[in-house]
């Protein structure tokens, strides 16, 4: 490692992409009222600059080298072994990225938001913090606090700036995530004390954990209290239900942050924690997992298939498409995980890109059901191009984002579970029906409620939002490879792990194939 | 020396002061149940104390601390009660039910 | 045997005592204040010898062991100073809005509290039963201060009547104790407790005193006076009563249990553990369904009475290390809980002085037109709610630390289930308060009310900064339950 970079690994970068939207937050709240003209730009400058800040720790992150990088360990709380250690992955790396990404592009589009605006962004900015915090974290108690600490802006932004049942939506959420961390706080404790009896001293440190030996039964009670938890953020079918409640009552960019990285945190603890510390229960528990998984693609799906309203079927989208990252994780292969992980960056920018376009035309016509639109395309030709664009990439057509995601997943699934990677594929097919069909109600045909006939098309700004998504999931569905190239050994060492502690194989094809070149040729 | 005889009497005497304490309605009356439950600690403190033939005399003491303490108490709780019977002509404690869960 | 040193915060409390008497005589009544100003000064000069106890270090025991300062000792004085002293920063604008006496309120407050100190070195069933009766019968008087308040009246003679009797069932516990071991000072009995400890008398005693310890700090089924007494009581007496009173009985049940009976802990380790599970559930199943934030204080403060108790109930089963973090938990929640209930009580009598209403449904909107007093109702909520980065969450997982001490325990992990069900339920209620805060729409007419006046800032602003740094730093409140820890160990 050469001089420049070794300085750069010194500087706590991790830290300060976590602090700069909290001190974001912070200086929106000190803002004068009378100056509520600066918050946006504030909190827009704040989010780039973490966007930035994250532009740069991809640039210096090396790729190809297993473990974690960029390391920070501050001792916290000693008498437990409680440290401040941040760290990141070929995995976390992503998904900062993808926060960080989508961070800028919600606050931007939340100019509908006119009560309480301060109050707002600095909640906005405070739940990015959060959500940077999980993503990074390596002490599970810090994971634990980051964790509910994303809950309560969550819980007042879909609450106080959200639809009509915000309150009865919030609530729910809230309560169905505080319960999960409720069960994860028990089990992260239990594990810390077990660490105890071993290693002399109690840690909560992830990667001292990992040279735990568990024992077989504790690890089914701790795999269960960690899954429950992640398994409602996910959210895994059937504990779903909180899910199209708080979409349809958050406001628009509360639903991009929910769909695009909340539901992340859920998929991204069960690659972390789940099949890296538990690896005996997980390779036990996979049919479960995947019948769970499977049930939930095809029950999305449908489900999506009869919503009326738009913002719902999107949100029921999620429900299947969260079922493919499911399923991939739990495939238990290196192209299961690595396409459950590219899948989990494409949802994020597909769907979240879905939501702010049911956010645009919800702000002209002040209804989400698809039955009052029709015939757009004639009115709205660059909105119906944006929303078959982004609909097309989420159904996985190539050479589009969703193709890579979903083509690894069903390979590595069918490599390990071939019968449920045949029942899931059942789920493009859906996914298929319910966009193209929501398409062509909205948009295509005659003109059928006049109230639609002067409906403006995409303004600049609204171009603006759309247009860096456009262009990155065309880029991830030309190019995947500078992804993979960062995931594949992160996956291959938590599938190593696996190898080495349990008795399982992870199944390859005839002959081993170099795997970033096994998946390119969408 | 045999302390059975006391200690049966003390039982007695609380067991009478927690019955007074459930069954009385007038405040007074409640608090002379006390004072009885009160007593019956005096009594088993100085059986006790006869009994151990402890040179501290740590028993006696501590019933007069407990007589002390008692006193200061019921002067606060009649205190109590006369406000309340001035305010609302009666010092039932049934009829105190303002506050319910 | 008297030592001038470790005896000095009493007797510069004594002099407070009188020194706020006498300002309450000589000055003019508009400035009764400084009768407050002087006992919070009292206050702060009583904790000066505890730094220089604490620095000198070592156990000093007066009496023949009756009365030892140690550092458990000093933590416990040290948290009680301060909390008075917030307390009565939290009185001052609240007096003045009344039309009752001012002195003699700060007076009796001192008096408590003076009592509590006691408490915390009172090693003797004779020095703890006085220490606790002066801890209450002030608090008896202050419960009623509102004379001509039918509620407060009645807030009075409930805490009253409870409170005597608990009292009296505590000293015939304590009677069968000193009986059946022949000592009144705790290491003796103690040491003679493997003599009786099979005795029936023996353990008889030790149930009824952990029953009337159990009045004392409300513990479910002997809680139902509490919420009655906050809810009448003028405010600033209900959040000494939960955090003074309720903490000097906590601090009781800890050095009786842990010392004078040692060797009786399969007696009172499953009693505990029945009122542990019992007074968490029934206190925050019931906090659900009120409609006065006081009362879902009172309640609240029922359930973490509740939370307290969890990691003590486990002592039965632990030992060595174990039993120490046991002890260390729920000294260390104690801690955590003072600040954060005073701090969320400081805050419900700004907004309670703002709206003029203690009901939940009144103060919907309030973020709109009070925003700072909406905050700060948010951050104490959910401090008491245990969400991190506030002190709350550190002092929850203490409490789950300490009773998974053992993980293999059958009785410990059930305990933690139902710990960690009913801080899910809490999270629903002080959700609910903040909904109502936060989420409902504010009424068409905004009620009309004083400013925020500078002493309830002051409480504001030090209960404030406590629960944010101890939330980033628990070593802040850890440390001194560290320090206070060796009292566990026999």
């Amino acid at each position: 490692m050469d001089a420049p970079l070794r300085a750069a690994m010194d500087f706590p970068i991790l830290s300060v992409i976590v602090l700069l939207p909290a001190v974001g937050g912070l200086m929106v709240l000190a803002l004068p009222r009378r100056r509520g003209e600066l918050v946006l730009p504030v909190a827009l400058a704040l989010s780039l600059i973490t966007l930035g800040a994250a532009c740069w720790l991809l640039a210096s992150f090396e790729t190809g080298v297993a473990g974690f990088q960029f390391e920070e360990q501050v001792i916290w709380y000693e008498p437990w072994g409680v440290s401040y250690h941040l760290g990141v992955d070929g995995i976390s790396l992503l998904m900062v990225l993808l926060t960080a990404f989508l961070f800028p592009i919600a606050l931007l589009a939340s100019t509908s938001i006119t009560t309480r605006v301060r109050g707002y962004f600095a909640s906005m900015l405070f739940l990015e913090a959060g959500i940077l915090g999980v993503f990074v974290a390596l002490d599970l108690l810090v994971f634990f606090a980051f964790w509910e600490v994303m809950l309560v802006p969550m819980y007042f932004i879909i609450g106080i700036w959200g639809g009509e049942r915000r309150i009865y939506a919030a609530l729910k959420f809230f309560l169905f995530t505080a319960l999960g961390s409720a069960l994860m706080l028990a089990g992260i404790l239990a594990l810390a004390l077990t660490a105890g009896d071993q290693l002399g001293r109690p840690t909560f440190d992830f990667v001292e954990l990992l040279g735990v030996d568990l024992g077989r039964a504790a690890q089914f009670w701790l795999f269960g209290a960690f899954a429950l938890s992640f398994g409602i953020k996910v959210p895994v079918f059937p504990l779903h239900t909180w899910l199209p409640d708080a979409h349809v009552e958050a406001p628009t960019a509360g639903s991009v942050i929910l769909a695009g990285v909340l539901l992340k945190m859920g998929a991204y603890g069960l690659i972390r924690f789940n099949l890296t510390l538990f690896p005996e229960a997980t390779v036990d528990l996979v049919p479960l997992l995947a019948v769970l998984a499977v049930i939930g693609i095809i029950y999305g799906a449908v489900v999506a298939t009869v919503q009326k309203d738009i913002k719902r079927l999107v949100a029921y989208s999620s429900v299947s498409h969260l079922g493919f990252v499911v399923l991939g994780i739990f495939a238990l292969t290196s192209q299961g995980l690595q396409g459950g992980v590219i899948q989990m960056v494409n949802h994020g920018l597909t769907t979240g890109a879905l939501f702010l376009l049911v956010g645009m035309i919800y702000e002209r016509r002040h209804t989400r059901q698809i039955a009052d639109y029709g015939g757009l395309a004639t009115v709205m030709p660059l909105f119906a191009g944006a929303f078959l664009f982004v609909s097309l990439a989420s159904i996985g057509l190539p050479p589009l984002n969703g193709f890579v995601g979903e083509f690894l997943v069903l390979l590595g699934s069918y490599l390990s579970l071939p019968g449920y990677a045949v029942a899931a594929s059942l789920g493009v097919v859906l996914a298929a029906v319910y966009l193209l069909w929501a398409y062509q109600r909205m948009f295509t045909g005659p003109i059928t409620v006049e109230a639609n006939r002067g409906l403006a098309d995409l303004g600049f700004r609204e171009v603006a939002l759309l247009a860096p998504i456009v262009a990155l999931v065309l880029f991830l569905g030309i190019f995947p490879k500078p992804a993979l190239d960062r995931v594949e050994p992160a996956v291959q060492g938590i599938l190593d792990r696996i190898e080495m502690t349990t008795d399982y194989q992870v199944p390859q094809f005839g002959i081993e194939a170099d795997l970033p070149e096994a998946e390119a040729r969408p | 020396m045999t302390v059975n005889q006391f200690l049966i009497l003390g039982a007695l005497l609380f067991s009478l002061g927690v019955y007074g304490v459930l069954v009385r309605r007038n405040a007074v009356a409640v608090l002379l149940s006390i004072e009885l439950m009160l007593a019956a600690v005096n009594i088993n403190l100085v059986a006790f104390g006869s009994l151990l033939g402890d040179t501290l005399h740590t028993g006696h003491i501590f019933a007069l601390f407990v007589i002390t303490v008692a006193a200061a108490e019921v002067g606060i709780g009649l205190a109590i009660v006369i406000l309340i019977f001035r305010n609302r002509s009666s010092a039932n404690v049934d009829e105190l039910d303002l506050m319910k869960w | 045997m008297f030592d001038y040193h470790a005896l000095l915060p009493e007797f510069i409390l004594g002099a407070t005592l009188l020194v706020v008497l006498g300002v309450d005589l000589l000055v003019a009544p508009r400035r009764r204040w400084l009768a407050g100003a002087a006992g919070i000064v009292g206050l702060l000069a009583a904790g000066v010898p505890l730094l220089t106890l604490a620095g000198v270090g070592g156990t000093r025991e007066m009496f023949a062991g009756s009365y030892v300062v140690d550092d458990f000792a000093l933590v416990v004085k040290g948290l009680f100073l301060v909390a008075g002293a917030i307390v009565l920063l939290a009185s001052m604008s609240y007096l003045r809005g009344d039309r009752y006496y001012e002195g003699e309120y700060y007076f009796l407050i001192l008096a408590s509290i003076a009592g509590a100190v006691v408490m915390a070195s009172a090693r003797d069933l004779i020095t703890m039963f006085i220490g606790l009766e002066l801890v209450s019968a002030p608090a008896f008087l202050l419960a009623g201060w509102r004379k001509g308040d039918l509620r407060s009246n009645e807030a009075s003679l409930k805490f009253f009547l409870i409170g005597v009797l608990s009292s009296a069932v505590l000293l015939f516990g304590m009677s069968l104790v000193y009986g059946t071991t022949g000592e009144s000072t705790f290491t003796r009995i103690a040491g003679a407790t493997a003599a009786v400890s099979g005795e029936s008398a023996f353990v008889l005693g030790v149930l009824f005193t952990l029953v009337g310890f159990g009045f004392k700090i409300a513990a479910v089924p002997f809680h139902f006076w509490a919420p009655d007494t906050y809810q009448g009581a003028p405010l600033p007496v209900a959040a000494y009563l939960s955090v003074g009173s309720k903490g000097a009985g906590v601090v009781g049940l800890l050095t009786i249990c842990y010392s004078a009976f040692a060797g009786a802990r399969d007696v009172w380790g499953p009693a505990l553990w029945v009122l542990a599970a019992l007074t968490m559930t029934v206190g925050n199943l019931t906090a659900l369904r009120q409609s006065n934030v006081v009362r879902l204080l009172g309640y609240s403060s029922v359930a973490h009475a509740g939370f307290i108790l969890v990691p003590f109930a486990m002592a039965a089963a632990f030992e060595g290390p174990a039993l120490e973090e046991a002890f260390f938990g729920s000294l260390t929640y104690l801690l955590v809980y003072a600040f954060m209930n005073l701090g969320a009580f400081a805050a419900v009598i700004a907004i309670a002085e703002r709206t003029g209403s203690r009901e939940i449904d009144d103060w919907a909107g309030l973020a709109r037109y009070s925003p700072t007093l909406a905050t700060l109702l948010g951050v104490f909520f959910f401090s008491l709610a245990g969400i991190p980065p506030l002190a709350g969450w550190f002092a929850k997982f203490v409490m789950f630390k300490a009773v998974l001490g053992d993980p293999g325990n059958a009785w410990g992990v059930s305990l933690a289930v139902i710990a960690a069900v009913n801080a899910v339920i809490a999270l629903f209620f002080y959700a609910r308060v903040l909904k109502a805060a936060f989420m409902d729409p504010a009424p068409e007419s905004l009620p009309e009310g004083a400013p925020l006046s500078r002493p309830l800032a002051a409480a504001l602003v030090i209960t404030l900064a406590v629960t944010l740094a101890a939330g980033f730093y628990p070593q802040l409140l850890a440390f001194f339950g560290e320090a206070a820890r060796g009292l566990a160990l026999p």
